[in-house]
């Protein structure tokens, strides 16, 4: 071994570092609100365990606790935000795993949007992004064209979601199950609840936008048919109180009369629903008692694993998201069992795609089973 | 900082896409699950044991520091590059190599997770028992070099007790075979002994071979009540002298109590203390009766016991208010962060509840929280500091908290780290304490890492202040 003496590595002489801030960082107006949360953070690392695009990707920026610190320098100022802290911010499918595993249950979405919010104030912006908020604002939908509600003029209000109110054939199965329970559907010319918005972090235009989705509400209370609307719809209009369909359905599906299916499935908890909402037993339940039996994913309730579509990852990064939706995919191929069931109809996008293209597993909504054994 | 690393050079080692001089990968891997910060200069994720040998090869000649880092869970700031250097993600090395069911050993590489080795083992009946309260993520590298352990050491002890073996790479990118594969060994210096807790300090370990054990098939967990945290320490300490095997010993405090009550609201006894005793085993009959054994002696020390249960849901139950205690604490008030300062101190049984005492004299002298909790089983006093950590004046309050602490614990017999390590945090009382020890440990520092380039500044080579050692990754507003 040769000995060389250079002063830094003296054990006797340090050159420690200095905090270095801008004088001329970032305005971050929405990250300041959540500086005690992220002081909360003791970034124990636990968030690793679960987060889908750590096991993706394998740096520590790539995990939670990564994307929290990469907030904290922007807030603080240490670090500058550039294309690449953009991206780092963006891959996230707000999937709520990190806050479910956390000790002290550290928001970190929340923080993410901000963060965001922030990196959109200061011109970081994705077209595609830009493209598909301008959609909604021309249409009402995320899919930028006229689609046209089955209207019904029943008495409870129905929000389909643009993703149902798109797959209209799908839609009136849905509204045909809440007749069949009892429920008499309302269904109005809705526009989309906002989310892209919120998640995507376009806070000034949201506020515009939920003005004019609270307009088309005929009334506070309603069922909502999509898990990411009831969940986001429940965080972000706290005057508003929609019930998610498979409340609905739970409560009154031992009434109604049911035809056993006998079939052996998988079940993907989405994160918005076990995570967001914390309905884990509601679905298995209706699964029951339409004779369904349910082979458990290694990871499933609060801390299944997510399919890679939220957060907006799906238009940010589609490979990443895909990439992720095909670990989940396999997972309930090497259970042998026929089909996935899910609930949340990105969830059911994601992982239909990834289904369609390897022909071994079929990926179906839950409420088609329902429709199913209502018919 | 601001080392001149070749880049190119370490990619054409391990490949372009597993090294990063990025600023905002170079923030993130400048901290961990301590108060420290400190940028490395560059990270790399090293994938064979080849790889590694040649960065420390390149790293030792150019005199460039090398930190290798796990999970970076650290609490001490074990994996801050304090003068910048090479960050070693070990995290890609995570390859359990060989299960021997018959031999009762295992080799892993040493980015593997604990809970994943455990999760491997069970399957054959079997495991891994150091478990801290990481284990879903903490690496089997990392535990090692801090010896780690958990709630169950007070029956099963702690890493060191598992290592059989490994192999570690030298500073100068020599490899070389530790230990060895049987349970005894009478040949020489333990070096792999040594490695343990040595935080990263005399090589990179690359492989390990550890030892694993049957798992219980019965669990016992009870919950008894005090009304003075004295009669608590005293029955802790009578439980261990009385031959007792407890499985779990834990300590809570009012204001862990308190804590988990305002926040979580499960409605633990309002007492000045609670102990959670578990018995584990193979028969019935030997736990019932260690089990009962510390019942008594919890109501000779006018403790009550209010549960106690064999159902996996009921010590789930009874075992939620410890478990969520860490969570309680960092919600324990708007605008504190939950500090990791003179967190894990070990004292002897007889003076656990003065321990916990004094902590609450010292917290309430510097005007901050401090709660007293712990595997008072094996002696260890866990505690947070909570304070406002963008005020100046907290932590220098927090400063002479923790000295204030440390000078009770070693005055009555305690050391300064059962569990987190030294590193930076705990280093200027550690080494205040063991001042005789210090030289020993220098020297073999030099031995084996001449040019002082693995994880340097750390232990016996901390800054005299930790305050100061590295700027602290809080915003600490003027």
């Amino acid at each position: 071994m040769k000995s060389k003496n250079k002063h830094s590595l003296n054990p006797d002489t340090i050159t420690v570092s200095q905090r270095v801030t801008k004088e001329d960082k970032m305005d971050t107006q929405y990250l300041k609100a959540w500086e005690a949360e992220l002081n909360t953070c003791i970034r124990c690392a636990y968030c690793f365990e679960g987060c889908p695009i750590f096991k993706q990707l394998g740096w520590e920026v790539d995990g939670a606790r990564g994307k929290a610190v990469l907030a904290y320098g922007l807030l603080t100022g240490e670090l500058e935000p550039s294309d690449y802290v953009v991206r780092k911010i963006y891959e996230c499918s707000f999937c709520r795993d990190c806050t479910e595993r956390c000790s002290a249950n550290v928001a970190i979405p929340d923080i993410l949007a901000a963060a965001r919010a922030d990196l959109v104030s200061a011109g970081f912006v994705y077209d595609e992004h830009r493209a598909l908020l301008d959609k909604i604002k021309q249409t009402g939908n995320i899919f930028g064209k006229k689609l046209t509600p089955p209207i019904r003029e029943g008495e409870t209000p129905i929000l389909l979601g643009c993703r149902f109110l798109e797959r209209s054939e799908d839609a009136q199965r849905y509204l045909e199950i809440l007749e069949r329970i009892g429920i008499k559907p309302k269904v109005f010319d809705e526009i989309c609840c906002g989310m892209p918005f919120g998640v995507l972090g376009y806070k000034d235009e949201l506020i515009h936008h939920q003005q004019e989705f609270r307009k088309r509400l005929p009334g506070d209370e309603f069922i909502c048919l999509c898990t990411t609307c009831t969940f986001f719809i429940k965080k972000s209009y706290p005057e508003l109180n929609p019930r998610y369909v498979i409340e609905v359905i739970r409560e009154r599906l031992p009434n109604a009369n049911v035809k056993k299916l006998d079939l052996k499935v998988t079940y993907h908890d989405p994160c918005n629903l076990a995570r967001g909402l914390g309905m884990v037993d509601e679905p298995r339940d209706i699964l029951k008692m339409i004779g369904v039996e349910v082979v458990e994913l290694p990871t499933n309730g609060k801390e299944a694993e997510c399919c890679g579509g939220g957060g907006g990852l799906l238009v940010t990064n589609r490979e990443l998201a895909e990439k992720i939706a095909e670990r989940r995919l396999n997972e309930a191929i090497e259970l042998g069992v026929d089909m996935l069931v899910t609930l949340c109809p990105t969830c059911e996008l994601n992982l239909g795609n990834i289904a369609k293209r390897g022909d071994k597993i079929e990926v179906r909504n839950l409420l088609d089973l329902v429709w199913q054994a209502l018919k | 900082m601001g080392k001149n690393v070749d880049i190119k050079l370490l990619e054409s080692i391990v490949g372009k896409e597993n090294v990063s001089n990025h600023p905002a990968i170079r923030y993130v891997y400048g901290s961990d699950a301590s108060v420290h910060q400190s940028m490395p200069d560059v990270v790399v994720q090293p994938r064979t044991i080849e790889q590694v040998q040649e960065i420390m090869r390149y790293a030792n000649a150019e005199l460039i520091p090398v930190i290798p880092r796990g999970a970076g869970s650290g609490m001490s700031g074990h994996t801050v590059p304090i003068d910048g250097g090479i960050i070693l993600d070990m995290k890609r090395m995570n390859r359990i190599l060989e299960i021997r069911p018959e031999d009762m050993y295992c080799r892993v590489e040493p980015g593997v997770v604990d809970d994943d080795l455990n999760r491997a083992l069970k399957p054959y009946g079997m495991f891994y028992p150091p478990s801290p309260a990481s284990s879903r993520i903490a690496t089997i590298g990392g535990e090692i070099a801090n010896n780690a352990s958990g709630i169950r050491s007070v029956k099963y002890g702690a890493t060191r007790d598992y290592v059989l073996g490994m192999k570690l790479v030298l500073a100068n990118g020599e490899l070389v075979n530790l230990g060895a594969t049987t349970r005894v060994e009478a040949a020489g210096y333990q070096i792999h002994r040594l490695i343990v807790g040595s935080e990263g300090t005399l090589g990179v370990i690359v492989e390990a071979t550890m030892k694993f054990i049957p798992l219980p098939k019965l669990r016992c967990l009870g919950m008894a009540t005090f009304d003075k945290i004295e009669y608590a320490g005293d029955a802790i300490a009578d439980i261990i002298t009385s031959g007792a095997e407890p499985s779990m010993l834990e300590l809570m405090d009012h204001i862990a109590i308190k804590a988990v009550n305002t926040t979580l609201n499960i409605g633990l006894p309002d007492v000045e203390a609670i102990v959670l005793f578990e018995a584990d085993g193979k028969v019935k009959e030997a736990v019932d009766y260690e089990m009962q054994t510390m019942k008594s002696i919890c109501e000779k020390h006018h403790g009550e016991v209010k549960a106690m249960s064999y159902d996996a849901q009921e010590r789930t139950r009874i075992y939620a208010g410890r478990k969520k205690l860490f969570a309680a604490l960092s919600r324990y008030k708007e605008g504190l962060a939950c500090t990791a300062l003179a967190d894990d101190m070990a004292v002897p049984y007889s003076k656990m509840a003065e321990c916990a005492k004094k902590i609450h004299e010292v917290a309430e002298k510097y005007g901050v929280i401090m709660t007293a909790y712990g595997h008072c089983g094996s002696g260890v006093m866990h505690t947070k500091i909570l304070m406002d950590p963008t005020k100046k004046e907290q932590w220098e309050a927090a400063k002479h908290a923790v000295e204030e602490i440390y000078d009770y614990v070693h005055s009555v017999g305690g050391i300064t780290s059962g569990e987190h390590g030294i590193a930076i945090s705990k280093a200027p009382s550690w080494k205040k304490a063991r001042k005789d020890l210090l030289p020993v440990m220098r020297a073999i520092k030099r031995a084996l890492d001449p040019n002082n380039i693995l994880n340097p500044h750390k232990l016996m080579d901390a800054p005299e202040d930790w305050l100061t050692a590295t700027p602290l990754r809080y915003w600490v507003k003027a």
